[in-house]
C-alpha cells in the first residue's frame, strides 16, 4: 500500500461518532476518504465553515462555497459558515474535538512543528490557523513520514524547528508505526504490515516502550 | 458625508484617495477566495506601490493579492502566512518583502477586530512560549510581552487599523449596507470596521430596502464607498475554470 494511503487509512480509524474534525492539508485531508463504517463526522473548514461537504460537480461549483485552500466544496446538511474571528475562535476555544496535522517534526513531549523551515536565512512559510488547532483542540493528531529522504528519524526526542504546539500531541500515526505520547516518552502502540519492532527502533529518534497490546494496524 | 448617503463611485473616485507609495492597506480575503480583485487590478495599473498589506494571509497563485507581489508592489506583509502563493514567497525569498513576524490566524482576527471595535489590544495565550522564543523574529525591536491573566500567560497584542479597506461582499445597497455570500465572508467584516476609508466591491448593487436588515452583514456607517465588481456569474465561471485547469474539478 502506498504509504500515505497507509498513513491516511490508519489516521481515518481515530475519528469517532458525531465528532467535529479540522483535517490539515495532504495526508490529512486524505483520512475523509476512509471513514469507517458506521462513522459520520462534521468537518471543518478554518476559512469559516462548520459542515464541508465533498466536492461538486463542475457545474455546481460556486466561487463563494469554498475550503480553507479555496478548492470548491458542497455544505452538509446542517451546515453553518461564519465569519474568520468566529472560526478561528472555536478551534481556540476547544469546540473542534479532534485535529490532523502533518507535522515536519514531532517529539517524545508531544510538541510538533510543522509551520516553518529556514529558506534563504529566512523562516518561511507562517502558521496560518494551526498553532489555534493545537492549543485549543482536545485531540491532536500528528502524521507524517516516520523519517526523512536520507534515513534520518523525524519522530525525536526534541523537535529542531519552531514549534506549532506544546504538549499538545497525543497519537502521532506514520507510514511504519502508531504511538501515544506518554509521560515524557512515546507508547509504540502498533507496527505497519510488514514493519518490524526492530526496524522501528532503528528509525526512530525518540524514546518510547513498547505497549503490552502492540500489534499491526489493521488497515 | 452622510453615513446613510449614496456611496455608488467609480473606480477612479473610490480609489483616487490612495496615495501612489507607502499607503497602509488591509485587504479581505480568504486564500483567493471573496477578495476585491478589480481594486487589485486598479492599484496595479495605477501605479501604487511600497504598499503595506495587511492581510490574513497572502492569496492564491496567480490571483488578486498575488498580482502585487508578481508587480513588486507590496513592502511590508502584516499576516498570519507568506507561502500561499507562489508569487508572495518568491518576493519574499529575495527580500523584497518585509515581514517582522507571522501572527497565527486567530491572532491576526482578533487584533483586527480589536482595531475595528475601538479597544486597544487584545490578550492572547496562543503561541506563547513558541513565538517569544529569543531570536526567531530578528527584526522585532522588543521581545514580545506577555502578562499573566486568570493564571494564563498571555500575548499582549495591539489592535490593528488602517486607513484604507478593501474588501469584497456579494452585494450592497446604494447606502453601503452589505451582504454576503457563504464563506464569501471570511474577514471581511472586521477589516471593514477597522479602516478609516473602506471601499466594498460587490458583485451587485441594489437600491436602499432590498436587503433585508437582518441580512446586513456589515452596516453602511462602516463604509465610505461601493465599487461595482464582477457579477457572481464571472465569479463563479473564473473560479470554475481555475478549478478545472489546476483539477479541483472534473469536466462533465
Amino acid at each position: 500500500m502506498n504509504p500515505r494511503v497507509l498513513i491516511a487509512k490508519r489516521v481515518a480509524q481515530e475519528f469517532k461518532n458525531g465528532q467535529l474534525v479540522n483535517l490539515g492539508f495532504g495526508m490529512p485531508t486524505q483520512a475523509s476518504n476512509y471513514l469507517p463504517e458506521g462513522v459520520t463526522v462534521m468537518f471543518h473548514a478554518e476559512n469559516g465553515l462548520f459542515g464541508v461537504g465533498p466536492r461538486p460537480s463542475a457545474k455546481e461549483a460556486k466561487a463563494d462555497i469554498t475550503n480553507a485552500g479555496s478548492e470548491p466544496v458542497t455544505l452538509m446538511p446542517g451546515a453553518a459558515v461564519m465569519d474568520l474571528p468566529t472560526s478561528l475562535g472555536a478551534m481556540r476555544a476547544g469546540v473542534l474535538d479532534i485535529t490532523v496535522l502533518g507535522a515536519l517534526e514531532v517529539d517524545q513531549e508531544g510538541n510538533i512543528a510543522n509551520w516553518a523551515v529556514k529558506r534563504n536565512g529566512k523562516w518561511w512559510p507562517g502558521p496560518g490557523g494551526a498553532m489555534e488547532l493545537c492549543y485549543g483542540t482536545k485531540d491532536v493528531v500528528a502524521c507524517l513520514m516516520h523519517t526523512d529522504k536520507s534515513g534520518e528519524s523525524k519522530v525525536l526526542k526534541k523537535c529542531t524547528l519552531p514549534l506549532t504546539g506544546k504538549h499538545c500531541v497525543k497519537t502521532i500515526v506514520t507510514d511504519k508505526a502508531v504511538f501515544s505520547v506518554g509521560n515524557h516518552c512515546l507508547i509504540l502502540r502498533e507496527h505497519a504490515p510488514g514493519i518490524t519492532l526492530e526496524e522501528i527502533r532503528a528509525s526512530t529518534a525518540a524514546d518510547f516502550v513498547v505497549a503490552d497490546d502492540f500489534c499491526e494496524m489493521k488497515v | 458625508m452622510s453615513k446613510f448617503g449614496n456611496k455608488v463611485r467609480s473606480m477612479d473616485e473610490a480609489l483616487g484617495c490612495i496615495p501612489k507609495t507607502d499607503a497602509r492597506i488591509m485587504m479581505g480575503g480568504f486564500v483567493g477566495a471573496g477578495e476585491p480583485t478589480c481594486c487589485i487590478d486598479w492599484l496595479i495599473e495605477h501605479g501604487i506601490t511600497d504598499i503595506t498589506l495587511l492581510t490574513n494571509e497572502p492569496g492564491l497563485d496567480g490571483f488578486g493579492r498575488a498580482m502585487l507581489y508578481k508587480n513588486g508592489r507590496v513592502k511590508e506583509l502584516i499576516s498570519s502566512h507568506v507561502g500561499t502563493t507562489q508569487e508572495s514567497t518568491e518576493e519574499y525569498l529575495k527580500g523584497n518583502i518585509k515581514v517582522e513576524q507571522f501572527y497565527p490566524m486567530g491572532t491576526w482576527a482578533e487584533k483586527v477586530r480589536a482595531g475595528a471595535v475601538g479597544l486597544g489590544g487584545v490578550l492572547v495565550p496562543v503561541g506563547v512560549g513558541i513565538l517569544d522564543e529569543p531570536g526567531l523574529f530578528a527584526d522585532l525591536e522588543e521581545p514580545k510581552e506577555v502578562i499573566e491573566i486568570n493564571g494564563i500567560p498571555c500575548f499582549v497584542e495591539a489592535a490593528l487599523r488602517a486607513p484604507f479597506g478593501l474588501i469584497k461582499a456579494w452585494r450592497a445597497d446604494e447606502a453601503g449596507n452589505l451582504e454576503y455570500r457563504y464563506t464569501g465572508v471570511n474577514c471581511n467584516p472586521i477589516v471593514a470596521m477597522a479602516c478609516d476609508y473602506t471601499v466594498a466591491e460587490v458583485e451587485e448593487i441594489v437600491p436602499v430596502g432590498t436587503i433585508s436588515p437582518d441580512r446586513v452583514g456589515t452596516a453602511a456607517p462602516f463604509v465610505q464607498a461601493v465599487v461595482k465588481g464582477l457579477s457572481l456569474a464571472e465569479h463563479d465561471e473564473i473560479y470554475r475554470q481555475h478549478w478545472l485547469r489546476t483539477g479541483k474539478l472534473v469536466e462533465e
